[in-house]
């Protein structure tokens, strides 16, 4: 028997992505996808004791059914040490073209849960304006910050927001929120709502005659001091 | 079909914004075998097939025999086949609202630019989701209406031993193991493809094969009143029977879902057949004869699939699976060889006794989920005439033992409105209930004691094709709502759940089931009255059902609760199951020795 101290010397928090097709599988879907590719690459995962025993693998916060994601992350414990390359290598082999391990780092320090410690989800939603106008346009830019952002029921679950236009003849705009995926005691936040969030956008850029072309959640972000470090960036080497 | 549709995976996104569990309908999982449709050399000298489960896929994609010849069929050079289920409600509405056609989940190929469509269909009420499926798909569901330029429309599957219900809708049924004659059929189809036959060409071709029934060459003489006369030409079907199930290979690499399904797990069978006779059960006369694997071969591919798939969950499928006689021995094997994974093993068909309990839990690896017993009536009396041999005593020891050992749950399956059944065996089905919980709880206290729930599922009996009672009328739906009252009334609560069966859905499966040709028009008046899902108490709705009998001019009491004359020829009789109709009228006479 392995003990506890070992074991977590063996952790791992990868990160994927999950796109195409599978956007539309729900988080307990892609958890059991890739508990199996764990299993056919052959990695021995540590299993929780008890009466109802689980393989110690814990998962960011869920996407939204249906939105493609760059920024999945998973903790894994292996009974095994097992290096980065060869993890992410064994593991790709077994995965789907839409879900690839991205990034891999080994647990050196005991981590809280990856649902616990994330505070900030980035979601990219790419406007196209090409059905809108200059002044429109302009209406849009300089009303944002009221209409969408502090003037809406949003404001307490958005944490920060960035808009830029893209594009030759900048008619991509696209809107980064940052919003919250947990309650920070001394913010008074709120949870953000992607699903109502979304409804609401979509309804508020109608105005403007801008459609939302694409979503997808980019990055997640832990919160520590005035900082944002991604999972891989507080894990040090 | 010389070109290929498909529709874009924009479409797909489209149609997937609010729909319920999305995952039923992108494809893509692994174990994935078609082959590529957009190469233009393979497209005239493929042969593509769609195989059509009439469900979901939650529930298609536990079906071990979808799995078999999905691997089969497309481990052929010349074949690929592509994997079509139910949508479900809301997922067809957005089909019919945009007026998109059905499709397949690999290469999202329309069901209309197929070769051939091949149903599996594992029972009668799934009928109205076939035609459904057809009519989604742009294709007319009657076959005659169809032609050289639509897909051939075939069907398999267990409820398919008595096919004359469908007959006007499919051009062909393929009666019994499907494993070798599938590859037949196809071959022709190739043939057929390649040198643009005729549709009857064809028809005469695969109708010299084994277990091969075309409508079309058979007709059938009724009298006024719905009873079969004569038909023509007196030639049997003969079942297609798979000798030795050795010769196929287990399929250790299958497509593994990406959503969670009814029995999401590796699944290895052991044993096709059963030899324990319960009259009452088909599939125990139509799988005949019993055929076993070896048992070396089942520990090679059970570690094979095991390895292949990521499942830590192994299923050893058959219909009784303490006749496979070297249980243990397989289990043992899996086990020393799977030693540094985590397994756990289910035996679905487990006949428990005291001495396989110890067997359960050697495989559970010490989590004790539920039992499960089918005593399927609560007297001697009537287990004698259904000739199931279990016996009380032995039931309730076992019980005793395994609830003493830990275990908390247990459930049973009955039946009702079984042959010649009496007030006596409805009182003493109650009475067993009640000793079933004595015994439980004799062996608990405290918590455990008032966490205990015993669960009871009451089935409708529901004579069916080729088994000793395939004579019986089904019982009076009033006189079985009386006999499920007893059965509630009596029933302790506080520690029972029960679950009972819609009698009148039982009609409907039983018209289905054992009906003739005539029923045809019932079928397609209730899919045309909006009949889906038919399995689903949610979408069962016998008013529609009523309303098509009605219309088609047909009384639904005349196939159901009339039963057969022992004179009368039956709807099936002209399908050769490998069991004689005289065994199984002497096996009915038997039954009644113990009235």
């Amino acid at each position: 028997m392995k003990n506890q101290r070992n074991l977590s010397n063996n952790g791992i928090r990868f990160k994927f992505y999950k796109k195409g097709e599978f956007r539309y599988l729900s988080h307990l879907d892609i958890s059991r996808f890739i508990i199996r590719a764990l299993n056919r690459a052959n990695f021995e995962v540590v299993y929780s004791q008890g009466y109802n025993q689980r393989p110690k693998l814990s998962f960011s916060q869920p996407t939204p059914l249906g939105i493609e994601s760059m920024a999945e992350y998973a903790d894994v414990v292996l009974c095994n040490d097992v290096k980065e390359d060869e993890f992410r290598t064994r593991i790709n082999r077994e995965l789907k073209q839409q879900v690839q391990v991205t990034e891999v780092r080994r647990i050196i320090e005991k981590k809280d849960k990856l649902m616990n410690e994330i505070g900030l989800s980035l979601y990219i939603f790419t406007l196209d304006s090409e059905c809108s106008n200059k002044s429109l346009i302009d209406r849009f830019y300089k009303e944002i910050d009221k209409g969408l952002i502090k003037g809406s029921f949003f404001y307490d679950s958005i944490f920060d927001y960035k808009v830029a236009s893209q594009g030759e003849e900048n008619n991509i705009i696209l809107l980064k929120i940052f919003g919250y995926a947990k309650i920070f005691k001394e913010k008074n936040n709120q949870f953000f709502k992607f699903n109502d969030f979304y409804i609401f956008l979509k309804d508020w850029l109608k105005e403007y005659k801008i459609k939302v072309k694409r979503t997808r959640k980019e990055e997640l972000f832990i919160l520590q001091g005035g900082d944002l470090k991604t999972p891989m960036e507080v894990i040090e080497r | 079909m010389n070109k290929i549709n498909k529709l874009d995976f924009s479409i797909l996104e489209e149609l997937l914004e609010g729909v319920e569990k999305p995952g039923r309908y992108i494809g893509n999982e692994i174990g994935i075998k078609s082959k590529n449709p957009d190469s233009p050399a393979e497209l005239s000298s493929m042969v593509f097939v769609a195989l059509v489960f009439p469900d979901i896929y939650e529930v298609g994609m536990s079906n071990i025999g979808l799995q078999i010849l999905y691997d089969i069929i497309n481990k052929h050079k010349d074949f690929s086949v592509e994997r079509v289920f139910s949508p479900w409600v809301d997922f067809e509405k957005k089909l019919r609202e945009k007026n998109i056609k059905l499709f397949s989940l690999e290469n999202r190929i329309f069901l209309d630019s197929f070769d051939i469509i091949g149903f599996t269909v594992q029972h009668e009420l799934l009928y109205t989701n076939i035609l459904n499926i057809l009519d989604l798909g742009g294709i007319n569901i009657n076959s005659k209406e169809r032609g050289k330029d639509n897909p051939l429309v075939c069907a398999g599957g267990p409820a398919m031993v008595n096919p004359q219900p469908l007959s006007r809708f499919v051009d062909f049924f393929v009666i019994g193991d499907g494993e070798e004659v599938s590859i037949s059929i196809l071959n022709i189809v190739k043939e057929y493809k390649k040198n643009n036959r005729e549709k009857r060409w064809f028809l005469n071709e695969v109708s010299r094969l084994d277990g091969l029934y075309v409508p079309e060459f058979y007709r059938f003489y009724y009298y006024d009143d719905g009873r079969v006369k004569k038909f023509e030409p007196e030639i049997k079907v003969k079942k297609a029977v798979v000798r030795d199930l050795n010769k196929y290979k287990v399929v250790t690499d299958p497509v593994i879902p990406n959503i969670k399904t009814v029995h999401d797990r590796f699944v290895v069978e052991i044993m096709r057949g059963c030899g324990r006779g319960c009259r009452f059960c088909q599939a125990g006369f139509i799988y005949r004869p019993v055929r076993k694997r070896k048992v070396e071969d089942l520990i090679k591919y059970s570690v094979e699939g095991i390895k292949n798939t990521g499942y830590d969950e192994i299923s050893f499928l058959s219909l009784s699976s303490s006749d496979y006689g070297k249980i243990e021995q397989l289990i043992e094997g899996v086990i020393n060889s799977l030693k540094s994974k985590r397994l756990s093993i289910s035996l679905p068909s487990l006949r428990l006794n005291s001495f396989n309990l110890k067997l359960l839990e050697l495989i559970q690896g010490g989590r004790k989920s539920g039992l499960t017993f089918a005593p399927e009536s609560g007297s001697q009396r009537m287990r004698d005439i259904i000739n199931k041999n279990i016996s009380e005593d032995e039931m309730l020891e076992c019980i005793k033992m395994a609830f003493g050992r830990g275990w908390e749950r247990v459930k049973l399956y009955f039946m009702i409105g079984l042959p010649f059944e009496n007030r006596q065996d409805i009182i003493q089905m109650s009475e067993l209930i009640g000793k079933t919980i004595m015994a439980a709880k004799g062996k608990l206290s405290g918590r455990k004691l008032s966490r205990l729930r015993i669960n009871i599922s009451i089935n409708v009996f529901c004579p069916k094709p080729f088994t000793p009672f395939q004579w019986v009328g089904l019982d009076k739906p009033e006189i079985l709502y009386d006999k499920f009252k007893y059965i509630l009334n009596n029933a302790r609560k506080r520690y029972v759940d029960i679950k009972w069966a819609d009698p009148y859905r039982a009609m409907v499966e039983c018209a289905l089931s054992v009906g003739n040709q005539l029923v045809g028009d019932v079928i397609e008046n209730s899919w045309r009255g909006g009949a889906r899902f038919d399995n689903w108490s949610d979408f069962f709705n016998f008013d529609i059902w009523k309303e098509a009998f009605k219309k088609a001019g047909l009384d639904i009491n005349f196939f159901t609760t009339r039963g057969f004359s022992d004179d009368e020829i039956l709807p099936w009789d002209f399908i050769d199951i490998g069991v004689k109709k005289d065994f199984l009228r002497r096996e009915y006479e038997k039954s009644k020795k113990f009235i």
